[in-house]
């Protein structure tokens, strides 16, 4: 679904990638990780041209990214969703105008919309805050509705750039299972840029370590499945003391 | 009603009406001129949707320039300009070309320093979802900005208002040049000190829509 073959990009005198070889397999979740400053999130946003490399081939779906016009590019993106660290939302619109404005950008038919954007946020578990403003939202909802966002338009490819690095672990349990979904129901091709063991771990098939700008190793993987997180005051006071906590 | 106002009530009234010509025309200029000069202002920064060290340059110096002036000296400045383009250098409607170009000058920076404002990840989520420039602009900017641009087009009206009342240099009348015409220069300070509580009034009052509206309408 995506090869990248030869990409280089440097920024000033630093060179943030190094002549990567890469391809992410129609269907499945493919992870990145590696420490801080390894290139994760460039090589990322490489793939929809967020960033231009400097030299090598982008290709999506059959299509090289490299050789398009913009409006070309334009299109091109629209059939990939992407989500963010930060999430991103538009805070002076409501959730339903932030799925809308994805179908908008896409000249959805426009008595499809309504429909399209309520499906988009019932897949996500938030067809009841449609008319409320990000603002009133905790992380967790904030991302379920940047994913219902990259959905609206049926992407082929989602790309997540650290999704649930400003989460809790009981959220980010939320929000990869909301992923995994989203593959195993709708075949979308996820790939996940992220520095969190348990999330490459949890959902994805294969995973690249990247270190200095390259790419160290690829890796297949057995999906482990995602840890069920309880919070409750007994799991505080056990990982706390090593004690298992009976009636105190 | 003072008596000193009511032998003047004419004039006052004609006086008010000339003030709201000049500041209205300023508010017209700020918003079809000077938004979109500060939006490219925005646009053509470094590592902006439309990077252009040429254009933000030469917009950049522009609007430095015209702000630095003295606001008297511009005025008189621009007389053949404003010769040229209403036919005469004097009056109300002749008044309303340097203000005009002042309130270009002085809004789109404020357009600028709003848009400024917005979270880059916003851009980038506008384009990552395949948004064209004039997409982000309107779908994405001016929404995230707008309380930012409310506010700065107060601030500017206000300024209008201030630089209106010096226009009686060129015959543009208004409030002010009514308070140092009959108020200052004929010794009349009650009635000078009228037209300032008007002033004073009319301030309060835009500031109030202004910061009200700004409120409403941001949801951050």
């Amino acid at each position: 679904m995506i090869q990248m073959h030869d990409i280089s990009k440097r920024f000033a005198d630093y060179e943030a990638i190094k002549a990567v070889d890469i391809e992410v397999n129609g269907g499945e979740i493919y992870g990145i990780i590696g420490a801080s400053g390894a290139g994760k999130s460039t090589l990322l946003r490489l793939m929809n041209l967020l960033e231009v490399p400097d030299c090598g081939e982008v290709v999506v779906d059959g299509k090289n990214l490299m050789t398009m016009k913009p409006k070309q590019l334009r299109e091109a993106r629209k059939s990939m969703g992407m989500i963010f660290q930060h999430f991103n939302l538009v805070a002076n619109l409501t959730i339903y105008d932030n799925v809308e404005v994805c179908l908008q950008l896409a000249n959805y038919p426009k008595h499809q919309r309504r429909e399209r954007v309520m499906e988009c946020l019932r897949f996500v578990g938030l067809a009841h805050l449609e008319k409320q403003y990000p603002q009133s939202l905790s992380g967790g909802q904030k991302q379920r509705v940047a994913i219902a966002r990259a959905l609206a338009n049926e992407p082929k490819v989602l790309l997540c750039d650290e999704p649930t690095s400003s989460l809790d672990p009981h959220t980010t349990a939320e929000i990869l299972a909301v992923l995994e979904e989203i593959n195993r129901t709708l075949g979308v091709t996820i790939v996940i840029v992220s520095h969190e063991m348990e999330v490459i771990q949890s959902i994805c098939h294969r995973v690249s370590v990247m270190a200095d700008g390259s790419v160290y190793k690829t890796i297949e993987l057995e999906p482990k499945g995602i840890p069920d997180v309880d919070h409750t005051p007994e799991y505080f006071i056990e990982k706390l003391t090593g004690e298992v906590s009976g009636d105190a | 009603m003072p008596e000193v106002l009511q032998r003047y009530e004419a004039e006052i009234w004609q006086a008010i009406g000339e003030t709201f010509a000049m500041v209205g025309m300023s508010i017209l200029a700020a918003v079809i001129v000077g938004l979109p000069v500060g939006t490219l202002l925005f646009l053509c920064r470094k590592e902006n949707l439309l990077e252009s060290r040429a254009v933000f340059s030469i917009l950049n110096l522009l609007v430095n320039t015209i702000r630095s002036f003295p606001f008297l000296l511009l005025v008189v400045f621009l007389i053949p300009f404003t010769r040229f383009i209403i036919g005469t250098a004097i009056g109300t409607a002749a008044a309303t070309v340097p203000l005009s170009i002042i309130a270009i000058a002085h809004y789109s920076r404020l357009v600028e320093q709003s848009l400024l404002d917005v979270p880059r990840g916003v851009i980038e989520a506008a384009k990552a979802m395949g948004a064209s420039v004039v997409e982000v602009v309107f779908k994405f900017l001016f929404v995230e900005a707008r309380s930012g641009l409310v506010l700065g087009l107060t601030t500017s009206i206000i300024s209008f208002i201030s630089y209106s009342t010096i226009m009686g240099v060129v015959g543009g009348g208004g409030i002010g040049d009514f308070a140092i015409r009959y108020g200052y220069q004929q010794f009349m300070t009650d009635l000078m000190i009228y037209m300032i509580i008007i002033m004073v009034i009319l301030v309060q009052c835009i500031q109030f829509i202004g910061t009200t509206v700004a409120r409403v309408i941001d949801k951050r």
